[in-house]
């Protein structure tokens, strides 16, 4: 290791070290921004302290639990994993992370899709994993098209680095036809049957990534993913390399048959927690953990251990009532939550908190692009209660679905509203980026968690 | 007992010009006409639709990406001379973000200058940086200052005699120099405010459907609604960004 380097590693321990002792902190970040001050380079030059190699997970939706689970089933196998599971995800938090893993055998790293830029070329990473691409952030990230260029121009830059892409998201084989072009090899992953949803009201990309035409489907599982095919020019779904088939989705969790392509064995995964959305998650997760050398077995046995506690579908019981707190940050987020809502047969209600801080976006327009009309249902509106700095605007985005929603400043606030709902009936606290720690701490300090 | 009346909504594009929520302005639209009693049908127009609007009474155009709004303008070229006989006519128009653009003279895509529809005398060149964050106007068309989120890379000019839709109270408009937001003329609305432009601005959407009423049925009168949740979302933003002054970036 170069002398730089070795000051950047040094400074970076010392901030660590700063931190959890003296100011009780995590930390995340800050070790390697200090780092790669000193040291840009610094990811190149810890790259090699994963000796097999290293995976990247990247896309809009589900990165933070895909990376775990996956991250998980390495360590099931009997493999050391080094990962930024608290879901610092830019540069400096991918810094971090390799600064303070011991020598390993795996990275398992989530990257922000921005960030694999800065993050690839010095990594070169043996996989990208690329979940989804929905619209997000539009005030942060920009338009689409400008987090699938710079994942191709990521890609270009670390040539050994194999792409494996959700094959039934056109955005994500968009990516993946530039990159295959450049030189990269590429893996598809899906779901090889049609599960007969209803398809969600904005899909992305109606059109053709190739040709401009609108794309027709087979069939489509939720949002712009499916089985989609272009009438004119081609593109196409292509043949998945790992593929989920016999899916089933229901309110107690996800299981489906996760075959990979030329091998006889199907095996069955299984997960008590997820809609359509996390088969997808658990599906990537299987196919990199196939590619890692983790078998089946080891992979369910992390899964069967793996208990949320991220704000992720975390379960709370405050007072005798069931609480369970998820992130939804984007249009896409918040319809696949509402469908995992209206799968749980119970009555139920509903606290929605959108914040407008940097981190989430200061622009919140997305929420006119979530189906809260579905929650209006033929048996009068669910109980929605609406919070976060942007409650007001919640409030009447539920209005004009047709629901009179009050704002609660918190979710003490907003179980008192329910009092005149008995306490078996579940409250679901679903928010958006920066109201998702707040709110996890809240509930922690209210009741008990799941495990 | 009065006859039912009905207002008639073309939304152009919709799956193109769709960035914002833009599919609130037109819910909005059609609730408030609903509370009303008054009939409301909306026709979408797609891609390769030959569209009329000789029974339009509020035409909406929202704002897409560089690309989609090119397609737009191309498209919206084709049928010019009936949004030009529209707009002249009295016909209600809202056009929000790219949709604004589209109404001048020329904006600027990349390096290129593309024609707009010329249906108000403004035009839009680019400059830099992007100006974007939260906006409060002052406007004539509506009670309550108009709150909402600009993102736009151009700058817009408007001729003179254009008058524009409001004064800025917190951040940019229509060029970051002026002190201006947005423009209207005749019936026509276009501005950079989105959020979308309507839900918290019930102020306006009153004033296209009155305007529209005005048009079909010769009365502007409104049955007044109960606004209370919409006007605190319009104060919220207002204190937010007048009374604490809090600078966002």
């Amino acid at each position: 290791m170069e002398l730089r380097s070795a000051g950047a590693v040094g400074a970076g321990r010392l901030v660590r070290l700063g931190l959890q002792s003296v100011l009780h902190r995590g930390a995340s970040q800050l070790p390697g921004r200090v780092a790669l001050a000193i040291d840009p380079q610094l990811i190149a030059h810890l790259r090699e302290k994963a000796a097999r190699g290293s995976i990247v997970v990247c896309g809009t939706n589900g990165k933070t639990t895909t990376t775990n689970v996956l991250a998980a089933s390495i360590e099931a196998a009997g493999m050391v994993v080094i990962c930024n599971h608290e879901g610092a995800n830019m540069e400096a938090g991918v810094a971090s992370a390799l600064l303070q893993g011991d020598d390993a055998d795996w990275a398992v790293l989530e990257a922000d899709e921005l960030s694999t830029i800065h993050i690839l070329p010095q990594l070169q990473p043996s996989y990208l994993v690329l979940l989804n691409l929905f619209r997000d952030q539009l005030d942060r990230s920009g338009e689409i098209d400008h987090v699938q260029d710079t994942i191709v121009e990521a890609l270009a830059a670390s040539p050994q680095t194999v792409l494996l892409a959700c094959g039934d998201d056109p955005l994500c084989m968009g990516v993946a036809a530039r990159a295959r072009a450049a030189g990269t090899k590429v893996l598809a992953f899906g779901i090889g049957e049609d599960l007969g949803l209803a398809p969600d009201r904005v899909p992305e990309a109606r059109f053709c990534q190739q040709c401009g035409a609108e794309l027709e489907y087979r069939y489509r599982s939720y949002a712009q993913l499916g089985d989609f095919f272009c009438p004119s020019c081609g593109f196409d779904r292509p043949a998945l390399d790992f593929e989920a088939t016999s899916v089933k989705v229901d309110h107690s969790g996800v299981s489906f048959e996760f075959e990979q392509a030329g091998q006889s064995v199907i095996e069955r995964i299984h997960a008590d927690f997820g809609g359509v959305y996390m088969v997808y998650n658990l599906l990537a997760a299987a196919a990199a953990a196939a590619l890692a050398g983790v078998d089946t077995e080891d992979f369910q046995a992390a899964l069967d251990g793996y208990r949320p506690l991220n704000g992720r579908l975390q379960h709370f019981t405050v007072a005798g009532r069931e609480v369970i707190l998820n992130l939804a940050k984007n249009p896409t987020g918040l319809n696949q939550n509402i469908s995992l809502m209206l799968a749980d047969e119970r009555p139920r209600a509903a606290f929605i908190i959108i914040n407008d801080d940097y981190n989430d976006g200061r622009d919140i327009s997305w929420i006119w692009d979530v189906d809260f009309e579905r929650l209006a249902g033929e048996n009068g509106a669910m109980r929605v209660i609406a919070g976060g700095h942007r409650g007001n605007d919640v409030q009447v985005r539920l209005k004009y679905a047709g629901i009179s929603a009050r704002v609660a400043h918190d979710v003490s606030e907003a179980l008192e509203q329910l009092d005149d709902v008995a306490p078996e009936f579940p409250l679901y606290v679903l928010t958006n980026y920066s109201a998702l720690l707040p709110t996890k701490t809240e509930l922690e300090e209210m009741g008990s968690g799941d495990e | 007992m009065s006859e039912q009346r009905t207002l008639r909504i073309v939304h152009l594009y919709p799956e193109l010009l769709n960035l914002y929520g833009d599919s609130g302005n037109i819910l909005v639209l059609r609730k408030r006409l609903e509370w009303r009693g008054i009939w409301c049908e909306v026709e979408e127009v797609h891609v390769d639709d030959r569209p009329s609007l000789a029974q339009a009474d509020i035409v909406f155009i929202g704002g897409g990406s560089d690309r989609e709004q090119k397609v737009v303008c191309d498209r919206l070229q084709t049928m010019r001379d009936e949004l030009v006989s529209f707009v002249e006519d009295g016909g209600v128009l809202a056009a929000v973000c790219g949709g604004y653009q589209l109404l001048g003279h020329s904006y600027v895509m990349g390096d290129e200058e593309v024609p707009g529809l010329s249906l108000v005398d403004l035009y839009t060149d680019r400059g830099s940086p992007r100006l974007i964050g939260n906006i409060a106007v002052q406007s004539r068309i509506s009670p309550q200052p108009v709150v909402g989120y600009e993102n736009h890379g151009g700058r817009t000019h408007l001729g003179t005699g254009v008058e524009p839709m409001g004064k800025v109270l917190y951040g940019f408009g229509n060029d970051d120099t002026s002190g201006y937001e947005g423009c209207l003329y005749k019936n026509v609305v276009g501005t950079y405010v989105h959020g979308p432009l309507l839900p918290k601005n019930p102020g306006v959407a009153d004033h296209l459907i009155a305007c529209a009423l005005d048009r079909r049925y010769g009365t502007r009168e409104l049955e007044p609604l109960d606004d209370a949740v919409e006007l605190a979302a319009n104060q919220t933003m207002l204190d937010r960004l007048l009374l604490h002054g809090a600078k966002e970036r």
